[in-house]
């Protein structure tokens, strides 16, 4: 029994603080959320809240400002996912294509650096750039004769400005898993594509893109999921302003729980994380599906 | 730059090759300076007054090295800026350094045995924490760390941040890669457990070690919203949430802005520069396996 102990306890010590970790600041943190979520806001911090039933979900669900903020997310989601998508692999497209030689890592690094840069850092000089004084976006836009851009001061814009501002910040990401697929592209099947006369687009369409299924479902599932968390952006750039304009799910949940609506605030995440969850895997079981014909 | 040249690779467009390069280069050129520009743009913003940026500001170059945008930094938020300096490197270094071991021993008994009861739970549970939305997850964590005395303290900061889906699964997929002979021969020289991990697995997973440290590095250093809402008072702000607070302050200091925003930058693009290709490569091996 001592020997086998000896083989099997090893693990478990191994496991132990990894354990711990997961359940103090994991799944501890998620159960209260649930638990707070059924109780009465005024009370979720007492040793005895009182408990509301479903109240707080009924609550949610029926609050205009939160299916607005619904809304708003998916329509941002939508927009954000195909923009990046599509942007990112234009992108790495460009860098794998044999024009490119010389330069390549620089290129890649150039937008591989917002990545890393800290998002706050990043959004407070965004929201400088779209500044209507400070900016140099209205100024290189006046300087070639353009219409001024509202950015995060109108309300018809704002969204628009924070799509580009999470663009610059995320689209290296995508870059590089895109490029780390083309990387293991079949060489072969693009040749003998080419040996049989494919346009270029042709091979594109027909051979390209068929095999960089697994990078688009990877960046996809993980699309979804960033943007429907879009929090950071709002908080140092709009505040959900303005007019509630950018006001997502997150945020809107955040200043419930700033306001010290515990039960309605913890229901709000339920019902995200639900979502989130459900798109999730969705998503992936799309993707592997494909994968299999 | 691995594969840029080689010859196997040849071009089959409608242009004339040396056109269809200037137009590559021409676009990535555009790009990078797009990407780049923010960056520029922020330095100008730090080394130049609020008034020249305002008269001028597209400008390239500083009309001279203007200070007063550090020198306001001084005191953030009636904090002297040295503070969040050293909480943002030590928060940083310590919850790498917990993270990285606590991940890495947790992920390989996972895959060693992952027949033991408890373990497939424990997998799964991590998964639904990581999933949970994150700024959502905090909330909830302020009540835990309130309940465990942690509340404001660093050990709770620390312990916080030290776990990530990414590290996880760069360290997952690393374990499964051994091969289960090289750990079998061991066996039967009759290593114990400790000892195989030891002599063994641990000289083998250095690389993988360095990157996940470098990775979670930069994740962590950027973290913002967790020390705000766990630490009790500034005194345990880092340099991101001393610029949330002070682009929340009445009365815009610009200069200062765009110069702590250099100083929360600076360092994360060094490490990054230093180490850019292990960083692009881990990054994306750890979300193909997610």
């Amino acid at each position: 029994v001592s020997a086998r102990w000896r083989t099997v306890g090893v693990f478990y010590l191994f496991a132990l603080p990894f354990a711990a970790l997961t359940i103090v600041f994991g799944l501890w943190p998620i159960a209260l959320s649930v638990i707070t979520s059924f109780t009465e806001s005024s009370t979720a911090l007492r040793t005895d809240p009182v408990y509301v039933g479903l109240a707080n979900y009924t609550a949610v669900l029926a609050d205009p400002v939160f299916h607005a903020s619904l809304w708003r997310t998916t329509l941002y989601t939508l927009l954000s996912v195909l923009a990046n998508l599509a942007f990112a692999l234009g992108v790495a497209l460009l860098l794998h294509s044999p024009l490119i030689g010389y330069g390549k890592t620089f290129f890649k690094v150039a937008i591989f650096l917002p990545v890393v840069t800290p998002d706050v850092a990043g959004y407070a000089v965004w929201r400088w750039l779209y500044d209507q004084s400070f900016g140099a976006i209205n100024a290189a836009l006046a300087l070639l004769a353009m219409p001024r851009f509202g950015g995060i001061a109108a309300q018809s814009t704002a969204m628009l400005a924070l799509l580009v501002a999470e663009l610059w910040h995320h689209a290296g990401f995508y870059v590089v898993i895109f490029l780390a697929n083309l990387a293991i592209l079949d060489r072969a099947v693009e040749e003998a594509a080419e040996i049989d006369g494919a346009t270029p687009r042709q091979k594109l369409w027909h051979v390209i893109l068929p095999q960089l299924r697994p990078s688009l479902v990877v960046n996809g599932v993980y699309a979804i999921i960033q943007f429907l968390k879009t929090f950071t952006v709002v908080v140092v750039m709009t505040k959900g302003g303005p007019a509630d304009s950018t006001n997502f799910v997150s945020y809107y949940a955040w200043q419930m729980f700033d306001q010290g609506r515990y039960g309605e605030a913890t229901a709000m995440a339920t019902v995200l994380f639900a979502i989130v969850a459900v798109v999730a895997m969705t998503a992936y079981r799309f993707g592997q599906r494909g994968e299999r014909t | 730059m691995t594969g840029a040249a080689s010859p196997d690779r040849h071009y089959a467009g409608a242009l004339p090759r040396p056109v269809a390069v200037a137009f590559a280069y021409g676009g990535a050129a555009l790009i990078s300076i797009l990407f780049l520009y923010p960056f520029w743009w922020m330095l100008l913003g730090a080394f130049r007054s609020a008034e020249a940026v305002l008269t001028a500001p597209l400008r390239l170059w500083p009309e001279t090295l203007d200070w007063r945008g550090f020198a306001s930094l001084a005191s953030v938020g009636g904090i002297s800026i040295w503070r969040y300096v050293v909480n943002s490197v030590v928060i940083t270094l310590a919850s790498t350094a917990v993270g990285v071991m606590i991940t890495g021993l947790g992920a390989y008994a996972i895959v060693r045995r992952p027949d033991l009861p408890g373990f497939g739970l424990l997998r799964a549970g991590f998964l639904l924490a990581m999933m949970y939305p994150y700024m959502l997850l905090v909330i909830p964590a302020y009540i835990v760390m309130f309940k465990l005395g942690l509340l404001g303290s660093y050990a709770g900061l620390i312990l916080f941040l030290a776990l990530g889906p990414l590290q996880f699964f760069l360290f997952e997929q690393f374990f499964r890669t051994i091969p289960r002979e090289v750990i079998e021969a061991a066996t039967i020289d009759g290593a114990g457990e400790f000892q195989i991990f030891r002599r063994i697995v641990l000289p083998m997973a250095m690389p993988i070690v360095a990157t996940v440290t470098i990775i979670t590095f930069l994740l962590n250093w950027a973290q913002w919203f967790p020390v705000m809402v766990v630490s009790r008072g500034p005194e345990t702000f880092t340099l991101p949430v001393a610029l949330i607070n002070l682009s929340g302050e009445l009365g815009v200091n610009f200069q200062g802005i765009m110069a702590l925003a250099s100083a929360t930058t600076i360092p994360v693009v060094i490490v990054f520069l230093t180490a850019q290709k292990r960083v692009m490569q881990g990054m994306a091996d750890g979300a193909v396996k997610g």
